[in-house]
């Protein structure tokens, strides 16, 4: 699937939803179709750490033709509400990376305020390390991957905001649990 | 891997040395006594990677200090396989309530830890919650976390020593170095 906007290919396998294995994790809606593998492995990475997000939840245009129309936009894949932050994940080839960099620095100089943070191949991978699943990183980054059968194109341009939001909160729980593994 | 591998070997660059960290470990001793003049002080300290930096602090620390440990779960093991959810191992040992509490961590970088034990730690009621870190490594921070004492500030590197791991080991160099690529290439 080639995203109209940028020209990326969306690309890679989700890993499959990761159901709540406790009650405690309250209103869980069905997993949105993730766009590529990563993404659907940082939502995970969010939801244990308990940190609230939601996915894709606006459009923002970025260039209009001189009737106005709005004919680039970009959407950030997460946005994580308690943080007031944007994140735009891409393990894409770095000629891709150069078209998302562009876009995200007419981002910036026409939303000022917005915070965004542009996750690369790079982060992505040092995560994985930092997690131990390195392994991973070979299976989604930069390959040309699958289409997402069920995912619709991105909308090339539209208002703001423009797509529906897949929003997932999590519960603060804070009682301590057994397990047996630490971090790091 | 073998038992008898020279671990240092698998550092490509020293990036911290002993005198260093034991230099700057005693500066924020210095630095936080002087903060906290007059009043008592807990220190919570994050298993693992935290243990050596806070055996080094405690003991550059002036005033009376009470000490507690925690454990929390890491993304990534068995743990978030069957729960999906970051685990509390071992929680504190006794109540923070009005506590001045000060978190001693080895390493501060996504900030995602911390952010849960912050969350964690001010349901606790402390007087008053503060950061300390040995290393910050502000290039991959997702959560904005305001960090009162930081040892130093490393670049965007894999580092391991002085407590800090790889596969749970290394964690006994009393240096912080980068860990050569082709180790964490081969599997852990």
């Amino acid at each position: 699937m080639t995203d109209p906007t940028t020209g990326e290919q969306r690309t890679g396998a989700v890993a499959g939803p990761a159901a709540p294995a406790s009650d405690d994790h309250t209103d869980a809606p069905p997993r949105p179709p993730f766009a590529h593998a990563s993404e659907a492995e940082m939502a995970r990475i969010l939801d244990f750490y308990e940190v609230a997000w939601e996915y894709e939840p606006r459009t923002f245009p970025i260039l209009w033709n001189l009737a106005g129309d709005v004919v680039e936009s970009f959407s950030p894949d997460f946005y994580l509400p308690d943080l007031g932050l944007y994140l735009e994940m891409t393990t894409l080839r770095q000629r891709l990376v150069r078209k998302k960099n562009r876009k995200l620095r007419r981002l910036r100089e026409l939303y000022p305020d917005l915070r965004v943070k542009l996750f690369y191949a790079r982060d992505f991978r040092a995560l994985m390390l930092k997690y131990g699943k390195l392994a991973l990183v070979d299976a989604l980054s930069g390959t040309p991957g699958q289409v997402m059968p069920d995912r619709e194109p991105e909308p090339a341009a539209g208002p703001t905001p423009a797509a529906p939001s897949t929003r997932r909160s999590v519960s603060r729980r804070t009682t301590p649990a057994p397990a047996s593994e630490a971090r790091r | 891997m073998s038992d008898a591998r020279d671990l240092e070997a698998d550092v490509g660059e020293v990036l911290l040395s002993e005198d260093e960290i034991q230099a700057r470990v005693t500066e924020l001793g210095r630095q936080v006594s002087a903060d906290y003049a007059g009043r008592q002080l807990t220190l919570v300290s994050v298993l693992k990677g935290s243990l050596p930096f806070m055996a080094d602090l405690m003991r550059a620390i002036t005033v009376p200090v009470r000490i507690d440990l925690m454990e929390v779960s890491s993304y990534g093991g068995a743990a978030t396989e069957s729960s999906g959810l970051v685990r509390i191992l071992k929680d504190l040992s006794a109540s923070i309530q009005g506590d001045d509490v000060l978190i001693v961590e080895d390493i501060i970088d996504t900030g995602l830890t911390l952010n849960y034990l912050l969350r964690y730690l001010r349901g606790k009621n402390p007087a008053s919650l503060r950061i300390c870190t040995l290393l910050d490594k502000p290039a991959r921070r997702l959560v904005d976390i305001p960090v009162d004492y930081t040892g130093f500030t490393i670049p965007d590197q894999f580092v391991v020593g002085y407590g800090l791991d790889y596969g749970e080991l290394y964690r006994n160099l009393r240096f912080v170095g980068v860990l050569r690529p082709e180790v964490y290439a081969e599997p852990a």
